[in-house]
């Protein structure tokens, strides 16, 4: 059971997804809490066309730069279209979404290598990641993280009571903008060695999973790092056994997601559980003023 | 039919009841923000349609069984309110698209099938193809026709709906089926992750100038045909892939839709909110 | 009225508790009301006015006790229930207009599929005149002010003809003039044997409209007249001691 991993791309393709279990399983509780799945989703795909332009400008060094700088256009795209009013959130994360993806489409389109570039985007080639690649992932883990610490308290307190945040004198706009930011960090720091298929996965599913667990933040972040380390594990190792033992490719990235999202359905009934119990309580979310009202 | 024979003159009828189509549905998906589940059909079609190939079933068929699981899915975890939705969609669009993506890998025959499955193949449409787009082009207008009222009143007021007698979970299936088979129809053209483009920035568009839904879907339904076509011949022309001018064109016509639309109202109308009624 | 010997009753709730999932977050409800007769709803937030208002309609399962609602189960009444919920739990930017907001009341009655009839165009523009809305038939529900949005919606629930009329909150957010219209049409309704039942913060309004007051706060605190019920101790002893301010002239400050 260890003895695969000894072989050292095996140990190498570990080593990345451990480091981004670290920093997905916080992220991915935001991701929750902020209902930030599809801005999420979005930004795998607008990363894209900033790892071809990058690709084409910088040779292999380029794609960071590149997917970088797509990933603070879309953040800052969907930060601006949502308060502008011109479209309903959804709406327009899903028009930057294609917009941007196809115009890497295009970008792609002309080469010869188009259906491998797209297939290696989509996921990645976790079992050809270099040290190098690693040590990336490592910094940008260390940013990531350090940003997270930072700002945590300001993030926890804007999700659950934005008036308030605004009172106490947070910036609403800069703290939703910072979130969408950590979260095209995450992207641009995993989408070349795992793909999108993968970080998309990552970022949603351990938090919806812990959430069946528990309630508490800091738990469910520590429980979704659990979770991507096994699913990892044993992704890594269900596609070396299918390949090795029996001859069929299994891409390690899916293996790796549908492990996620078996243990986010095997918990679904425990989560359904506990909800019941809890629903006693019926919060209201009235607070009308009206002149002559009771104060209650 | 000679005309038909033609890949071109197929592919332009495809886009022209393709874009139709992507109309049609594009409202609902607009008005109920409903983008990030149509995201994750187009996503979740995806197994069904390599397991119907693998089986050696019609794909359509594949398409429809996977996205209706998905469907009702959806509409189970979404009545239980303290699911998040929004993380239950995630899950579903990953993992259906992991396990397509699973299958295909196991099919050797990766890349290739991969890439046209995910910015389409418009030039390789069949006449049949094409039939059944028309097919489902009509079947879904009359449903959202002769569904009118219920859609209305549980878009509206889901609890008056409910209050009124109304089995809102029934009518929310019904409408994300309509969703779902319009998008499995759609996607074999135009590529899973840039059908999503089709549906809604052409109902986006038209979204600014009206507020009746009558002509909000007319208009809809306009744009996106015009989208289609602008697209095809933009790829044609600049030799460029199809699938990616389609969504670029709807993009730019709602990018315009947008800017004319501030220019000729006073106010932004998105929320219909400001507009200068007469009251 | 004077000849019928027994008015039958609207509703009857006796021993009720309410709640979702074998929760109850309403307990101790006991109701009789008549047909005309009308019934405010006091209490605070999270109170469970909102619930009993669902479980009336059926929406919410009733866990204990007997609930009976014109002459049935609470889901049985619905063809002949009217409901007015709060504005903001609805999509404004709906593309609605207000006269197609009123024929929803109607929708019941047409069958969804079939097209509407004359009485049924009728029925709208006389709800809409009676809510001083005749003119705004057309105009879209979204660009309304909060009192004609309120108004348009208990012209919905009216143009069904309903025999009890249930109201969440109808006067929050709404200006003088709305407020006027909606509880002439409230009075109306009431003297033409229509039972009302509406939730509100405000004692004025209940003082002025209701002849019954019914104060909850996850129970039943008191029931009936609301001079006799809303005495400053019933309200002290419901909400929890919090300080709470009357008008008229009777103000109670009470320590928390």
């Amino acid at each position: 059971m260890i003895e695969p991993f000894t072989v050292p791309f095996m140990g190498r393709a570990l080593a990345e997804l451990a480091l981004l279990a670290l920093v997905c399983g916080p992220v991915s509780v935001f991701v929750f809490a902020r209902r930030l799945s599809f801005v999420s989703d979005a930004l795998t795909h607008t990363v894209f066309p900033g790892v071809v332009v990058g690709f084409l400008a910088g040779g292999i060094e380029g794609i960071v730069v590149g997917a970088l700088v797509a990933g603070v256009v879309t953040a800052v795209a969907l930060t601006l279209l949502s308060r502008g009013g011109a479209l309903s959130d959804d709406a327009a994360t899903a028009v930057v979404l294609t917009a941007m993806f196809s115009i890497g489409v295009v970008l792609v389109s002309r080469r010869s290598s188009y259906t491998s570039d797209l297939t290696s985007f989509l996921f990645g080639r976790i079992l050809t990641v270099t040290p190098r690649q690693i040590a990336e992932t490592a910094v940008l883990a260390v940013v990531i993280l350090g940003l997270l610490l930072i700002s945590a308290r300001a993030l926890v307190f804007r999700t659950f009571d934005p008036a308030g945040a605004a009172a106490a004198g947070f910036r609403i706009a800069g703290l939703d903008l910072l979130l969408n930011i950590i979260v095209a960090l995450v992207v641009v720091a995993a989408v070349r060695a795992v793909g999108t298929i993968l970080v998309v996965a990552l970022l949603i599913v351990p938090a919806a999973t812990a959430r069946m667990l528990t309630a508490r933040l800091p738990l469910m972040a520590v429980i979704g790092t659990g979770l991507i380390l096994v699913a990892a594990y044993g992704g890594l190792l269900a596609s070396w056994t299918a390949s090795v033992d029996h001859g069929i490719s299994l891409t390690s990235a899916s293996a790796v997601v549908l492990l996620l999202v078996l243990a986010y359905l095997l918990l679904l009934p425990l989560g359904a559980l506990r909800s019941r119990r809890k629903h006693g309580r019926i919060i209201s979310s009235e607070a009308r003023r009206s002149p002559h009202e009771l104060v209650g | 039919m000679n005309w038909w024979d033609d890949a071109l003159h197929r592919a332009t009828a495809e886009v022209l009841l393709a874009g139709a189509l992507a109309g049609l549905v594009g409202v609902h998906v607009v008005l109920r923000r409903l983008s990030f589940f149509t995201m994750a059909l187009t996503h979740a079609t995806f197994p069904g349609v390599v397991a119907a190939s693998i089986i050696g079933v019609n794909i359509v068929v594949g398409g429809v069984v996977a996205g209706a699981i998905v469907a009702l899915g959806v509409a189970a975890l979404s009545r239980h309110k303290s699911q998040n939705t929004a993380a239950a969609t995630g899950v579903l669009l990953s993992g259906g698209f992991a396990l397509g993506a699973g299958l295909v890998a196991t099919q050797n025959g990766f890349s290739r099938d991969l890439t046209s499955f995910l910015v389409g193949s418009i030039l390789t449409v069949s006449p049949q193809d094409l039939g059944t787009t028309a097919v489902v082009l009509v079947v879904v207008a009359a449903v959202l026709l002769a569904c009118a009222r219920p859609l209305r009143y549980t878009g509206f007021d889901r609890t008056g709906a409910q209050a009124a007698g109304f089995a809102t979970g029934v009518w929310d299936v019904v409408l994300l089926l309509a969703i779902q088979v319009a998008v499995v129809t759609i996607v074999p053209a135009i590529g899973t992750i840039l059908a999503l483009a089709l549906i809604v920035a052409p109902a986006a568009a038209a979204r600014q100038w009206s507020h009746r839904l009558s002509v909000i879907t007319a208009l809809a339904v306009t744009l996106g045909a015009l989208s289609g076509l602008g697209g095809l011949y933009a790829s044609s022309r600049w030799d460029v892939a199809a699938g990616a001018s389609i969504t670029l064109t709807a993009t730019a016509i709602l990018a315009l839709s947008t800017v004319l639309s501030r220019l000729v109202r006073s106010r932004p109308t998105a929320t219909g909110r400001l507009r200068a009624f007469p009251a | 009225m004077g000849d019928v010997a027994v008015a039958e009753a609207a509703l009857r709730y006796a021993e009720v508790s309410v709640g979702y999932h074998g929760a109850p977050v309403l307990t101790d409800v006991n109701l009789d009301l008549v047909p005309g007769q009308r019934l405010a709803l006091i209490g605070p937030n999270g109170a469970g006015k909102s619930t009993l208002i669902k479980s009336i309609l059926g929406l919410v399962p009733v866990l204990a006790g007997t609930s009976t609602v014109l002459g049935g189960a609470p889901a049985q009444a619905r063809t002949r229930t009217g409901y007015v919920p709060q504005t903001d739990s609805l999509d404004a930017a709906f593309p609605v207009t207000a006269g197609q907001v009123v024929m929803m009341g109607r929708y019941r009655r047409i069958g969804w599929w079939r097209p509407t009839r004359t009485a049924d165009r009728r029925a709208v523009h006389e709800a809409l005149d009676r809510l001083g809305l005749a003119d705004h038939g057309g105009t879209h529900f979204g660009v309304l002010s909060g009192g004609q949005r309120q108004r348009v919606l208990l012209a919905r629930a009216i143009a069904a003809e309903p025999r009890l009329l249930l109201l969440d909150e109808p006067f929050n957010g709404v200006d003088a003039v709305s407020q006027d219209a909606i509880l002439s049409v409230l009075r109306d309704l009431s003297a033409a044997g229509t039972t009302l039942v509406l939730s509100t913060h405000d004692l004025t309004v209940a003082h002025e409209l209701a002849d019954t007051v019914c104060v909850l706060n996850r129970r039943q605190w008191a029931v009936g007249p609301p001079d006799e019920t809303l005495t400053a101790d019933t309200l002290r002893r419901a909400y929890g001691g919090h300080a709470i301010e009357l008008r008229d002239g009777r103000t109670v400050l009470v320590e928390p």
